[in-house]
């Protein structure tokens, strides 16, 4: 059997009507940039959100670097992040003009450590950044605090977690701003590049368009320099069509996760992710520990399972960042894990009986009956 | 009648049976970015442009700061003009440079390589020069100026694609070239897109590091970089409009010299110059007259699509009143900028429509 990481085609045709529809009336109105169809997305999504404002970007990479900017925050600043995440969340910090400084991970849930963010904070930190990772929520609660307590601006980074809630309040609406990812494989994705960023600051909604649309809301005024940052018409219509779904998408990842926990728990070798009681879990990504991964991986591969990586290398310990002078000794736990994690496939369209080939692999090769 | 500025629907029905199959092979094959369907753009554009490179990006304003940033230090001056879209000088800062400017020739538009002799410093390393409204600067000058000062030239050529300077098509010139696939321009794609072209190997591994986070191989990052990827749709559609980009170029120039020909006993209003050295594509046409502001509201009630391009010289924008200019620092541009208005030009633009056009022009100049 052959068991993909993920399977965007299985998806795509469970909707294709839809999807193809939305195409075609976005190309018969040329509403390619702007216009209509990127409005009614931002409205929905902003509904969804039950925020003020939503705007829609070129990518997740760029919500944050024009959040940051929109923030104010620039050369001299420190911005305190995580150390595992997807490079997005640091390498815009760096092209702010800031610097990234790396907190290391919960062991348990494998977010920011939110313990360690208050001895970070320097006199020139003016954000921090929390990655709501594999879809399992940051303690945001504890990190708002903080960052009210600090004076410290906060801005969730929702890539891989669309609709996720933390003590039944979402998150993303505990920030002063939340950045998003449609990327393909996201829980909600669109068919290309795409992002967005919500708040329910006005004078930050109103800056951050400004700047993603060459530092102008007039045209040929322009204010300050920005970019080019605009999310397609053809990906807002797509996302317009896959958002009533992505509920039940997410309950789909839930169950499969919780299903594969019931099958792995108890198998020696392998760690399971933990599902709190009191916060939601989307399981964007579901994610085990094992000291023998790379062996692991090479039999699931060998099995036909595609498995991945996030991440093998954290963040800090990338080339980029060998100039921070961080060693593994300070973050030990991201050190650590780096080499034993391992994100099985999961996507909501997952079959039992794939699921059952998977762990009956990962049971055989940890020799486990 | 109605004359909109550009036309996109009727390109659309006219290729529609080549498109929608492409799109949803893209689907198919969930190849949504780079992936295959890029690919094969890039290797029909840089044949296209006559390059070793052709790298697919996420708009031309990204292509101009990876094709400038891949060839300069922080703090190193580059040279362009203040008579271009904002995303040129833009790309400049986002790369890290120091803009500076030289003024335009009043008959071209374009860069003035004498200008652009005069501004270099001991710090300039690069010059930008635009192919603005689709016609190529001056060229050999420009590169003989660089040769001698050893600076590099990237060209701006997000409004020249096909465009041909003394035989060599822009994009093709310059160490390296940025193009705009907005769904306007001459070649345009069904959202953002963008490319850089070059000959130099390591601009093209600059270009291709760069636009996905600084890694060759997923998860292994070298260096910083950003999310600056061309979608797969966008890659299919280019694909197949780049086949019919030279009927199209000859179209718009066909609608050029109906204009031109209307406007001969038109006083008052200075009709676009081909250079002698270029083959203009004609991305805009582009008139002066004394009162725009007036003319540009009478087309408006005349149901004419028009725009300015641009409306202000980017030196006296209020992103760059740091820089401190003042007006009368840049005065062909200056003077160019406040009489310039673009009349509709695409290329299925009929004749009807041109002469409409031209009348309501002719008729408010000559009030
Ligand atoms: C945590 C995180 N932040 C940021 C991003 C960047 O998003 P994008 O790929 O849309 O630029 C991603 C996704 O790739 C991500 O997983
Ligand atoms: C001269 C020039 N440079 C750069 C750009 C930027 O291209 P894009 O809009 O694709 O970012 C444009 C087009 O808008 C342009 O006309």
């Amino acid at each position: 059997m052959r068991v993909p990481f993920v399977d965007l085609k299985a998806q795509y045709h469970a909707i294709q009507p839809a999807i193809d529809a939305a195409i075609a009336s976005v190309i018969k109105d040329t509403a390619f940039i702007k216009g209509k169809y990127v409005k009614a997305f931002e409205q929905a999504f902003a509904e969804a959100y039950g925020v003020a404002h939503c705007l829609g970007v070129g990518n997740g990479t760029d919500a944050i670097y024009i959040a940051l900017k929109a923030l104010g925050i620039g050369a001299g600043d420190e911005v305190i992040t995580v150390a595992n995440s997807w490079i997005s969340t640091s390498e815009t910090i760096t092209q702010a003009g800031a610097t990234p400084v790396f907190v290391d991970i919960d062991p348990d849930t494998y977010t920011i450590d939110a313990g360690q963010i208050t001895a970070k904070i320097s006199p020139r930190t003016k954000a921090v950044i929390p990655v709501h990772l594999y879809g399992q929520p940051a303690e945001i609660d504890q990190i708002a605090a903080i960052c009210r307590a600090q004076g410290l601006h906060l801005i969730e980074d929702c890539a891989q977690a669309h609709f996720v809630t933390y003590g039944g309040r979402r998150v993303g609406t505990f920030g002063d701003i939340a950045t998003f990812s449609f990327y393909p494989g996201k829980n909600l994705g669109a068919y290309g590049d795409a992002g967005a960023i919500i708040t329910q600051n006005e004078e930050l909604a109103a800056r951050m368009r400004m700047f993603a649309n060459h530092g102008a809301l007039k045209k040929h005024q322009h204010q300050i320099e920005g970019i080019n940052s605009r999310l397609d018409g053809l990906q807002a219509a797509i996302l317009s069509a896959k958002l009533p779904h992505i509920h039940d998408w997410n309950r789909q990842r839930y169950e499969h996760a919780r299903r594969y926990n019931q099958l792995l728990a108890g198998v020696e070798g392998v760690e399971i992710p933990v599902i709190r009681r009191e916060h939601e879990h989307i399981f964007h990504l579901y994610v085990i520990r094992s000291g023998r991964r790379e062996a692991l991986r090479a039999f699931l591969a060998e099995q036909g399972i595609e498995t991945a990586v996030h991440y093998p290398t954290a963040l800090p310990l990338l080339p980029a960042y060998h100039y921070l002078g961080v060693s593994r000794d300070d973050i030990p736990v991201a050190a650590a894990y780096q080499d034993q994690i391992l994100s099985l496939p999961m996507f909501p369209e997952l079959s039992r009986e794939q699921q059952d080939y998977v762990v009956e692999k990962i049971r055989s090769f940890m020799g486990a009956s | 009648m109605k004359v909109p500025f550009v036309d996109l629907k009727a390109q659309y029905q006219s290729i529609r049976n080549e498109i929608l199959p492409q799109l949803e092979a893209v689907c198919e094959n969930t190849s949504f970015v780079l992936g295959p369907f890029v690919k094969k753009f890039e290797e029909d554009f840089a044949r296209f442009v006559g390059v070793k490179h052709a790298l697919g990006v996420s708009n031309g304003t990204a292509a101009d700061q990876l094709a400038i940033q891949s060839l300069i230090r922080p703090g190193d001056e580059v040279i362009t003009t203040p008579n271009t879209f904002f995303a040129t000088t833009e790309a400049i800062t986002a790369a890290g440079g120091k803009i500076v400017f030289a003024d335009i020739e009043a008959d071209s538009y374009n860069i003035d390589p004498e200008k652009v002799a005069a501004a270099i410093t001991p710090r300039t390393k690069m010059i930008v020069p635009i192919h603005l409204y689709g016609q190529p600067a001056d060229m050999d000058p420009i590169l003989e100026i660089a040769r001698k000062h050893r600076l590099y030239v990237v060209e701006d050529s997000a409004q020249a694609h096909g465009a041909q300077y003394k035989g060599r098509t822009a994009g093709s010139m310059g160490d390296a070239a940025a193009f705009s696939f907005y769904p306007g321009k001459n070649l345009g794609a069904y959202g953002e897109a963008g490319a850089v072209t070059t000959n130099s190997e390591a601009v093209a591994e600059f270009v291709g590091l760069y636009r996905d986070h600084g890694s060759r191989i997923k998860y292994e990052h070298e260096i910083e970089g950003h999310n600056m990827r061309m979608e797969g749709f966008q890659g299919a559609v280019l694909a197949v409009k780049l086949k019919h980009l030279p009927a199209w170029t000859d179209g718009r120039r066909r609608a050029a010299a109906v204009y031109n020909e209307l406007f001969r006993d038109v006083p008052g209003v200075i009709t676009p110059k081909e250079m002698p050295y270029s083959r203009h594509v004609y991305h805009l046409y582009v008139i002066r007259v004394k009162d725009r502001e007036g003319l540009s509201a009478y087309l408006n009630e005349m149901g004419i699509g028009n725009g300015y391009h641009y409306k202000y010289p980017l030196h006296l924008q209020k992103a760059y009143a740091h820089m401190g200019f003042r007006e009368g620092d840049f005065p062909v541009t200056e003077k160019v900028m406040k009489e310039i208005i673009s009349l509709p030009m695409f290329p299925e633009l009929q004749d009807e429509q041109i002469e409409y056009v031209v009348n309501a022009v002719n008729k408010f100049v000559s009030k």
